[in-house]
C-alpha cells in the first residue's frame, strides 16, 4: 500500500513538475501561424507545451485578464476600456509585435480600375459613391464584400480609414467567400488577407494597388515595400503577455524572432516585421 | 420490506423527480434573469427609444436593434410562407390519402430532415443557392433574404409536418364519416371538415416552427450576406439577431457598452419566441382538450 502511495506522487509529480505549459489564446486571425509556431518550436523544446486556441482578439485579451491564458494573440491594439481592466486589476502588460499582416483590395479582372486612392476607397466603402460611374467609366452599382464585423481585418480598414462601413456592405464568412463573391460580381469590390491571394488562386480576380496623396501606389504583394512600412493597408499582430510572466514566454517569444520562425511566418502568408522595431 | 421503508422511498423519488423537473425551471429563469442583468447595464447608458427606434447598427456609435427586427421577421416570415402550404398539405397527404406502404417510408424521412446539421444547410445556401439565385433574378449575389427564407422554411419542414399530422390524425373519424356520407368527396372532406377541425393543432405546428425559424443561427448567417442596413425586399442582404450575436460576440471587448448590447438584443430575441412558443403550446393543450 505505502508503495501504491508512492507511485501515485511519483505519477502526479511526473505531471506537473518538468513540463510548463503556455496557454496561448485569441485573434482568429492568428491562430493558424500560432499553431504552426508552436508545433515547430515543440519539435526541439518538449519541456515546455504550449497550447493554442482561437475565439477572437476580444476574448484573448478577456482570458488574459482572467488569468486562463499566459499569451493573448490579437490582431489589433489593446482599446483603452481594457486597459483600464488591467489597471483596475493593476496587471502590468507588455507586448510583442510578432509579424505583420497586409490586407489586399480586390475587384473582378472585368473592372477597368487598376488603382484607387486611400479617400476614393473611404468613399465607396462607407456608402458616400454607390455607383462606379462616380469613379470610372462604368454604370454599375457597387456592391461592397467584407468580413464580419468580429474580424480583425474589417475593424482595421475601418480604423485606418476612419469611416463607418456603409449598411449595405455584405459581411462574408472568410477571406475564401469573399474571393468567390468578386470573382461572380463584376461590380464588387472586397478586401482579404494578402496572405490568402498569395498562396490561392488569383484567375478572374484583380489586387487594387493603393495609393495615398504622398505616396506612390503600392501593391500588397511587394514584400519589400510591407518590410519598409510603405503599403498603407498593413498592421502589426500583437502578442500580450503578462510583464510578470515574462520568463516563462520568453523561450516562445525567442523562438518567433529565430530564422526558423521567420521562415514559419513568411510561408504562411504574413510578413516578418520591420528589423528595426 | 416494511411499510415505513416503502413510504421512505416513495418519498425520496417523489423529491428526485421534482428536484430535476425544478432544475429545468432554475435554469430557464437563470438564463433569463442573466439576460435581463446585463441588458439593463446596457439601458442605463443607451436610452430605449433610440434602441427601438434608430434605424441603424453600427456598434459603438449606433445601437438600434430595428434593421435586426425587421431582417429576422423578413427571413422567419419568408420561410413560413413556403413552409406552411407545404408543410400542412404533405401532413394532409400522409394521413389522409397516402397508401399505408408509402407512409411507413415518408414519416422516417421527413424526421430524418431534422437531423441535418444546420452548417451543412447553410453551406448548401452558399454553394448550391446562392448561384441559383442570383443566376434566376438577373442579380451580382445570391446571399440575401430569399435564401435565407428557403433554408429555414427546409429546417422547419419536419417539425410543421409531424405536428399536423398529428393535428389532423387526431380529428375523430366520425367528423370523415359524416362529410362523406353527406355527399361530400374527399377534398372537400380534408379542406372543409379535417382541416378546420384541426385547426388549433395546426397553428400549434406553424408557430412551433416558426420558433425553430426565428432561434436558427448557422444558417442564417452563412447565407444571408449579413448587411445591416433595413432591408426593402426578399433580394437584399439581411442581418438577423442571431446572427449579429454569433458573429460579434468573438471579438466585443468584455463588459464594455457593444457586450451589454448584445445581451439586449439576445433578451428581445428570447422575449419573442418565449412568446411564440407559449402560443404554440396554448394551442397545442386547446387541440388536446378538443378531444378529451
Amino acid at each position: 500500500m505505502k508503495r501504491f502511495y508512492f507511485y501515485c506522487t511519483l505519477l502526479l509529480y511526473s505531471c506537473t513538475a518538468d513540463k510548463e505549459t503556455i496557454k496561448v489564446k485569441g485573434s482568429d486571425t492568428e491562430v493558424n501561424l500560432a499553431v504552426l509556431l508552436a508545433e515547430s518550436f515543440h519539435e526541439k523544446n518538449d519541456n515546455l507545451l504550449i497550447s493554442v486556441s482561437g475565439g477572437g482578439s476580444g476574448l484573448g485579451i478577456a482570458s488574459l485578464l482572467n488569468g486562463t491564458a499566459d499569451i493573448a494573440n490579437s490582431s489589433r491594439n489593446i482599446n483603452e476600456e481594457e486597459e483600464d481592466l488591467f489597471k483596475d486589476k493593476s496587471i502590468q502588460l507588455s507586448s510583442f509585435i510578432f509579424a505583420q499582416d497586409a490586407i489586399a483590395f480586390v475587384v473582378s479582372d472585368k473592372l477597368p480600375l487598376d488603382s484607387i486612392n486611400t479617400k476614393e476607397l473611404a468613399k465607396i466603402l462607407s456608402g458616400t459613391y454607390t455607383n462606379w460611374s462616380q469613379l470610372i467609366k462604368k454604370d454599375q452599382p457597387i456592391n461592397i464584400y467584407g468580413r464580419q464585423s468580429n474580424s480583425g481585418t474589417h475593424e482595421f480598414v475601418k480604423m485606418v480609414l476612419n469611416i463607418h462601413f456603409s449598411p449595405y456592405a455584405k459581411q462574408m464568412n472568410g477571406n475564401a467567400q469573399i474571393l468567390e463573391a468578386i470573382k461572380a460580381d463584376n461590380s464588387g469590390i472586397g478586401y482579404v488577407g494578402a496572405g490568402y491571394v498569395v498562396k490561392g488562386t488569383t484567375e478572374g480576380i484583380k489586387i487594387l494597388t493603393i495609393f495615398t496623396d504622398t505616396s506612390i501606389a503600392v501593391s500588397p504583394l511587394d514584400e519589400g515595400k510591407i518590410a519598409s512600412g510603405d503599403y498603407f493597408f498593413q498592421r502589426p499582430l500583437f502578442q500580450y503577455y503578462k510583464a510578470k510572466d515574462y520568463e516563462k514566454v520568453k523561450e516562445f517569444l525567442n523562438f518567433e524572432k529565430s530564422k526558423k520562425g521567420l521562415d514559419i511566418i513568411h510561408s504562411s502568408g504574413y510578413f516578418p516585421v520591420k528589423q528595426s522595431l | 420490506m416494511n411499510v415505513n421503508k416503502r413510504e421512505l422511498t416513495d418519498w425520496v423519488f417523489k423529491q428526485a423527480f421534482k428536484a430535476t423537473g425544478l432544475i429545468t425551471i432554475a435554469l430557464l429563469g437563470g438564463i433569463f434573469i442573466m439576460l435581463l442583468y446585463n441588458s439593463i447595464s446596457f439601458f442605463a447608458k443607451i436610452s430605449p427609444v433610440d434602441f427601438f427606434t434608430g434605424s441603424q447598427w453600427d456598434p459603438e456609435t449606433n445601437y438600434s436593434i430595428l434593421p435586426l427586427i425587421v431582417s429576422t421577421m423578413f427571413v422567419a416570415v419568408g420561410s413560413m410562407l413556403i413552409a406552411i402550404p407545404l408543410g400542412i398539405l404533405t401532413a394532409a397527404y400522409i394521413s389522409e390519402f397516402a397508401p399505408k406502404k408509402l407512409q411507413v417510408i415518408l414519416k422516417p424521412i421527413i424526421e430524418m430532415l431534422a437531423a441535418i446539421p444546420s452548417v451543412a444547410i447553410g453551406f448548401l445556401g452558399i454553394v448550391l443557392l446562392g448561384p441559383g439565385i442570383s443566376k434566376l433574378f438577373g442579380i451580382q449575389n445570391g446571399l440575401n433574404a430569399l435564401n435565407g427564407s428557403i433554408l429555414l422554411s427546409i429546417m422547419a419542414l419536419p417539425t410543421i409536418i409531424t405536428i399536423s399530422e398529428d393535428a389532423i390524425n387526431a380529428v375523430p373519424k366520425s367528423h370523415r364519416e359524416a362529410s362523406l356520407a353527406l355527399g361530400a368527396n374527399k377534398w372537400e372532406t380534408l379542406f372543409k371538415v379535417t382541416i378546420p377541425a384541426g385547426f388549433p393543432g395546426l397553428i400549434a405546428a406553424v408557430m412551433l416552427g416558426l420558433g425553430r425559424a426565428l432561434g436558427e443561427t448557422m444558417t442564417v448567417l452563412m447565407a444571408t450576406g449579413n448587411a445591416s442596413a433595413i432591408p426593402k425586399n426578399f433580394l437584399d442582404s439581411v442581418r438577423t439577431i442571431t446572427a449579429t450575436i454569433a458573429i460579434e460576440m468573438g471579438e466585443v471587448p468584455y463588459q464594455t457598452t457593444h457586450y451589454f448590447a448584445l445581451f439586449a438584443i439576445a433578451a428581445i430575441l428570447f422575449v419573442i419566441t418565449l412568446v411564440i412558443n407559449l402560443l404554440g403550446e396554448y394551442f397545442a393543450n386547446r387541440l388536446r382538450n378538443y378531444h378529451q
